[in-house]
């Protein structure tokens, strides 16, 4: 049976191949395509239809379908069905938006509105010369007849454009900050510390009543990157953001970095930071906080109201704060606050129907859609003007609309860790420097040279961040 | 089971048997048999496996990003960046611990496991296994029947630090250093316990698939061997082992390319490659590379790079069988 057998080895290899390959040769697809697929027909432009959407055509949207859902679309689908009653418009759920469009990306005919987020992504970097620069968007006018660029949050268009093309609209405005539960504070007279000094202070009175200051989750430790990143930028000043959003050598050795991180590292090493978390699922780590009200803080942005909804304790009261600095004197005010749009919303070239994808963008731009969804998702868009004061109720609602009001201009961006795709290398040094087995020193060698190899990567597209 | 293997000198003093003339027949009876039975598989195959390796491993060589037809050939540019790669060399090296480990671990455990089931029991008598086998057998069995990803979930939680089952019991049997341990987060546990997750379960299936075998050994062997005074253990690598040799060796190559992927358990406990990258596993990095970063073309020479590693894998397990014997030993019906 040697011929046999020799033909099984062919089978199994064939096996191991599949194994190996099916992801790619799935995703591989035709690569037939670069032709554009026929479009649909237009209509002259106006002041109602900027785009000039063609009668009797239909659009085609893929809506990311995470913590917001996707039924948002839905709504302003309607709304914009009311203008134009002969368009269909198909919103599609997904959960797997790279692996799902990839293909027909490579293939030509992607759809006409994307909503690009969740973990699997795609890259912005990939797509961009793909993609309809959105300015005619914000220069159109809106359903209730405003420039919509006058609707809109200030600094919308820097975190879209690429290259100097803005063609991302980022849709939910998400506030990055401290959160916690008020009403454990006032019952046990704690005051929300400012500083990386007065976190320490707070976490010694947190030990005597049994509790930890801060906890981590093996999948989220990067919050802790992401909120020393904005410390030590509120500490040192704007070029400490260039330096670290355009990846320079040394930009880890700043010395506000440097500081901030030594405030975090002191905090682990009183051992005011739960252990563990580096076995933690995320949200496991989470419901800790704000359902056993194990550590008395956590940075993340503002979906995590949404996101423990169902695991917050009663009468929580979940509020954010800006991120902790080190001195009485940061060069920018403490109040400064990482404010940031995401889901971003994106119309391909190449689809069908392009004009349609930027008509729905539109209509959801609209106060009606925006206010629908502010007060369904409880979190607000970039529309401004759609959350009243007392938040629907929510006290993280309000404590964000109160955030973004002290910050008022004092409100900037990071996109280098989504943009370079270096998150998972991170979480590793975080998982270790969190877990109090790596110095400051380990941490900074460890994120250098994560920095540098995507800086160095010569199949990266590199952009400059301002 | 094979009967019969032409290569061994024993069959070439049998009488070759009577030539028959050969009718080459083609009724619609052949050709529709050979059309269903040899071409459509074949097709399936040419489509379906073949040509996309060859697709892929085409792409390997150039710096496709994924998203448009647009590539430049970058020649061997792609695995000479795996090579340098700190992160996928530790990849590498972790699905080559696991194809050594898990393989072993797996194929000794199940075959002790079914040979507790089917022939060792009681020593008079007829060859059985022990008191209530089924019993053991539907237990073993049934980790197999829960998917690999609640499989990983479920474990990821019985390991929660400070929630889990296990530092629960520990703590409440007093060893309070294990309040907070994080098994799955420290490096020096994080692998062993995910192979230990993996061995949980795997071991069912390959236990059934060896009972099976077994079970096509005749009784009259081992009884022969027990009057001849052989113990259990003795009866089991003397008689057991090389009479399901092909489907020990069979089950090894299975595992190997199981160890050689382990995508979905490593993601479900550790979907960034555990602590210090020490769970970290091939097609997880490709995965990264390709849907993250947007490198199809590197990460089609990973994928290249894990179908030579399993293709080396396969060879290897075929060589130490045919060297220590598996050629020219005796097999059942």
């Amino acid at each position: 049976m040697q011929e046999f057998q020799l033909g099984r080895r062919g089978v199994l290899g064939g096996i191991a191949a599949t194994v190996a390959i099916a992801p790619l040769a799935a995703c591989a697809g035709s690569s037939s395509g670069s032709k554009k697929s026929e479009g649909a027909k237009t209509e002259a432009k106006s002041d109602d239809n900027p785009f000039g959407l063609g009668k009797g055509t239909s659009v085609e949207a893929v809506i990311f379908s995470g913590g917001y859902k996707h039924d948002y679309v839905d709504f302003a689908a309607a709304e914009m069905k009311k203008k134009f009653s002969d368009v269909t418009v198909q919103v599609k759920p997904s959960t797997q938006i790279s692996q799902e469009l990839q293909p027909r990306f490579v293939k030509g005919n992607p759809p006409d509105l994307i909503d690009n987020s969740g973990a699997n992504f795609i890259g912005f970097g990939s797509i961009v010369d793909q993609l309809e620069p959105l300015d005619d968007l914000l220069d159109a006018k809106n359903y209730e007849g405003t420039a919509i660029k006058d609707t809109l949050f200030a600094g919308v268009k820097d975190p879209g454009t690429y290259n100097d093309k803005f063609a991302v609209l980022n849709y939910v405005l998400s506030v990055f900050g401290m959160w916690y539960s008020a009403s454990l504070f006032e019952a046990n007279g704690w005051t929300p510390p400012k500083t990386y000094e007065e976190a320490l202070k707070l976490g010694a009175e947190a030990k005597k009543k049994g509790k930890y200051l801060m906890l981590w989750g093996k999948e989220a430790a990067t919050y802790y990157l992401t909120s020393t990143m904005i410390s030590a930028i509120k500490e040192g000043g704007d070029e400490v953001r260039l330096s670290i959003e355009n990846l320079q050598p040394d930009c880890w050795s700043q010395k506000a970095v440097q500081d901030v991180w030594k405030g975090l590292e002191a905090i682990i090493k009183a051992g005011y930071m739960k252990p563990g978390g580096n076995g933690t699922q995320f949200t496991a780590a989470q419901a800790q906080w704000s359902n056993g009200q194990e550590a008395l803080i956590y940075p993340s942005g503002a979906w995590i109201e949404n996101e423990m909804k169902s695991q917050t304790k009663d009468g929580f009261m979940m509020t954010g704060m800006p991120e902790l600095v080190v001195s009485d004197a940061p060069k920018m005010p403490y109040e400064t606050i990482r404010a940031e749009a995401g889901e971003g919303f994106i119309v391909p070239t190449k689809s069908k129907n392009p004009a349609g994808g930027k008509e729905l963008l539109r209509a959801m731009l609209s106060k009606e859609a925006a206010a629908n969804f502010a007060k369904t998702r409880l979190a607000p868009t970039i529309v401004k003007d759609t959350v009243p004061e007392d938040g629907f109720g929510s006290s993280a609602l309000q404590s964000q609309n109160k955030m973004l009001k002290d910050a008022d201009k004092n409100v900037f961006a990071l996109r280098s860790n989504t943009y370079y795709g270096m998150n998972r290398e991170q979480l590793v040094v975080w998982n270790e420097f969190l877990a109090g087995k790596s110095s400051v020193d380990e941490l900074t060698k460890g994120m250098q040279k994560i920095t540098d190899k995507a800086a160095k990567d010569p199949a990266v597209k590199r952009i400059e961040i301002k | 089971m094979t009967t019969l293997n032409p290569a061994t000198p024993a069959l070439d003093t049998a009488p070759p048997p009577p030539m028959r003339k050969r009718r080459r027949n083609l009724s619609f009876d052949r050709v529709s048999l050979f059309l269903v039975f040899l071409g459509l598989p074949l097709a399936i195959y040419g489509i379906f496996v073949v040509s996309p390796f060859v697709q892929a491993i085409g792409y390997s060589f150039t710096n496709w990003s994924g998203y448009s037809d647009a590539k430049d050939s970058v020649g061997l540019a792609n695995y000479q960046r795996l090579m340098e790669d700190e992160i996928f060399r530790k990849a590498l090296t972790n699905n080559i611990l696991l194809a050594i480990v898990l393989p072993l671990a797996i194929v000794v455990l199940s075959l002790a496991l079914a040979t507790m089931i089917t022939v060792a029991g009681r020593s008079v008598g007829e060859t059985r296994g022990l008191r209530g086998a089924g019993f053991y057998r539907v237990i073993s069995f049934f980790p197999y029947a829960i998917p690999a990803i609640v499989v990983g979930i479920m474990w990821g939680r019985i390991f929660d630090p400070s929630a889990g089952l296990v530092n629960g019991l520990l703590t409440k049997l007093g060893f309070s250093k294990f309040k907070d341990f994080p098994w799955l987060g420290e490096e020096s546990t994080a692998m062993p316990i995910t192979m230990f997750i993996i061995c949980w379960g795997m071991i069912g299936f390959y236990m059934i698939l060896f009972v099976a075998a077994i079970k096509g050994i005749p009784g009259e062997i081992y009884e022969a061997a027990r009057l001849d005074g052989a113990g259990r253990l003795r009866t089991a690598w003397s008689i057991t082992l090389p009479l399901i040799r092909e489907n020990v060796q069979t089950a090894y190559i299975y595992l190997g390319i199981m160890a050689i992927d382990a995508y979905v358990y490593m993601q479900a406990l550790n979907p960034f490659g555990g602590p210090n990258n020490s769970t970290l596993v091939m097609p997880q990095y490709l995965m990264t590379t390709a849907f993250e970063k947007s490198q199809f073309g590197l990460a089609c020479a990973m994928g290249v790079v894990m179908g030579l590693v399993t293709a080396v894998f396969a060879a290897i397990v075929f060589t130490v069988n045919a060297l220590t014997g598996g050629k020219d030993q005796v097999t059942m019906a």
